[in-house]
């Protein structure tokens, strides 16, 4: 019961200060009487909101929420071939490095020459994204087990199997939910960037064409839609680490 | 191995120690890392029914002379690790607890039961996990996670974690170094308490320790390492009446092990 309350307070803090920045902006906006094409007003902001909003995050959330499950499958399953296969961890290493580094920004056009301005060049982006961060950390994860650990199951003839099943995944689990919470804002950029330079729905295309028009408020909308869906996706791995490493408090974002 | 026959060996060592059974011995085993030799020609027998003290410098490779006894490390050419029966059971004691922090204690004591060639249903290696807990004293703690336990319960639940697998021979690395003082002198009685027990199948212990009053209050024979490349230098015998108890540190045997002891520390 305490501990509820405590949460609640806890809460009430961003809230009011978000509330307050809200009215801070919307007196400035109309005493400043601010242009709505430059800065709109909050109040301007939500009565752009339509529709046709909802959908278009849908579309984004959709495109991203795909690629991220995606990248996080073959980004573990990629790790786990590293780990037991030195020569290919070797070899295939400098290709994801190469890949990571290679903006993909300069890419997005490209996927979407090859893919079209469909569904799948958005989901080819944000798995692009959100690959290198999973990769790299289920190769650490994987390999974080304590050598005595290792020992254990050698001692009692635990086959490559249950090493992989009983000791390595759950060590690697902490390591994981580092990578996908590092990826939920990712994927989101990885969607919006492949909207913005082919598409006729989703959130990167209502920026784009607001812009195009000055509708700044509508702009300002999808702006902050963005941002929800990449929050909702943080909270949801975060509720869901939280179920899965019960052995440890992680504090770190 | 059964009580009746635990205990006739027993009375057998105990009457003709001239003639003991070897359960494990180490022959001329040396072993580098890399060029930098770390063990110089061990050679050492492991008797049924016998507490041993390992004692050196650390670094001199005390674990990896246990880890040659586990086999999971093999000595260079010319030397040989042979076990009484091909079969020979071998449990570990690390000097950390190493327990999977997403088991319970009872699915880490289930754990080595259940791993290799499944020796045992799931049904049985419960019952053996649970027994095997109630003996270190945990059977209230079955459903703890290792993050829930102590320090010293965590190290009990490694300890029934080896004995589950009902080993003939038990190896402990600093099994109670990261312990505090009063929690280190209560394991080690309880550790003698499970040696002697007759439900146990445990028949010999090996124990690297860094402390001399611990080896001459639990062991038969202290066997001392010189720094590396390290060597049995001396295997001294504890003439300590069994079995061990609490204020034997009054004896004055004791007090002449230990002063032994640190004469030959000072040696190295
Ligand atoms: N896997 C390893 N690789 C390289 N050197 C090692 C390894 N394990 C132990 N050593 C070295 O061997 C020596 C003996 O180690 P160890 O047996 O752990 O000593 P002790 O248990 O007596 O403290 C140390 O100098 C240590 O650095
Ligand atoms: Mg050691």
């Amino acid at each position: 019961m305490t501990a509820m309350t405590a949460r609640i307070k806890d809460s009430l803090y961003p809230v009011t200060f978000a509330l307050g920045f809200l009215l801070l902006w919307e007196l400035a906006v109309r005493l400043l009487s601010v242009p709505m094409y430059l800065l709109p007003a909050p109040t301007q902001v939500v009565s752009a909101i339509d529709g046709s909003l909802w959908s278009h995050t849908l579309v984004t959330l959709g495109e991203s929420l795909t690629g991220f499950i995606l990248a996080n499958i073959l980004g573990l399953a990629t790790a786990v071939i590293f780990v037991h296969s030195k020569p290919i961890e070797k070899g295939m290493f400098p290709l994801a490095i190469a890949l990571k580094t290679t903006p993909l920004v300069a890419l997005a056009p490209l996927l979407v020459v090859w893919m079209g301005t469909g569904y799948t060049s958005k989901v080819i982006a944000s798995m692009l994204i959100c690959f290198f961060p999973i990769l790299v950390n289920s190769v650490k994860g994987l390999k974080a087990i304590e050598y005595e650990a290792w020992e254990l199951f050698s001692t009692y003839k635990g086959t490559k199997s249950e090493i992989f099943w009983k000791l390595r995944l759950p060590t690697s689990l902490p390591y994981i939910f580092s990578a996908l919470k590092i990826s939920t804002s990712l994927a989101i950029v990885g969607a919006i960037v492949g909207e913005f330079v082919g598409a006729n729905k989703g959130l990167g295309y209502v920026v784009l064409v607001s812009s195009y028009h000055m509708d700044t408020p509508v702009m300002f909308s999808a702006i902050i839609a963005s941002a929800l869906c990449g929050l909702l996706l943080f909270w949801c791995i975060g509720l869901l680490e939280k179920k899965v490493i019960f052995w440890t408090r992680s504090e770190d974002l | 191995m059964t009580t009746a026959m635990k205990e006739q060996m027993d009375s057998a060592s105990v009457q003709n120690p001239g003639t003991r059974e070897t359960m494990l011995s180490l022959r001329n085993c040396s072993l580098s890392f890399g060029n930098v030799p770390v063990l110089d020609k061990v050679s050492l027998d492991v008797y049924r029914n016998e507490f041993i003290s390992i004692l050196g410098p650390s670094g001199c490779g005390k674990s990896t002379t246990l880890r040659l006894m586990l086999r999971l490390l093999s000595p260079e050419a010319g030397g040989e690790v042979a076990y009484s029966s091909p079969d020979l059971s071998l449990g570990m004691v690390f000097q950390k607890p190493v327990l999977m922090p997403w088991l319970s204690a009872l699915q880490n004591v289930m754990l080595p039961l259940e791993l290799g060639e499944k020796k045992f249903s799931k049904g049985e290696a419960r019952d053996k996990a649970e027994s095997a807990l109630r003996l270190v004293g945990l059977q209230d703690y079955l459903n703890h996670f290792p993050h829930q336990l102590s320090g010293g319960m965590q190290q009990r639940a490694a300890i029934a974690r080896a004995l589950a697998a009902d080993p003939t021979v038990l190896l402990m690395d600093e099994p109670f170094g990261a312990l505090d003082e009063l929690t280190r002198e209560k394991l080690n009685f309880e550790l003698l308490r499970l040696w002697e027990s007759p439900e146990t199948s445990l028949s010999s212990i090996v124990m690297v320790t860094h402390s001399i009053h611990e080896s001459a209050l639990l062991s038969d024979r202290v066997v001392m390492m010189s720094p590396r490349p390290a060597g049995v230098t001396d295997i001294i015998p504890v003439a300590l009446p069994s079995p061990r108890e609490a204020g034997m540190e009054e004896l004055p045997e004791f007090h002449r092990t230990v002063k032994e002891l640190r004469k030959r520390v000072k040696h190295l």
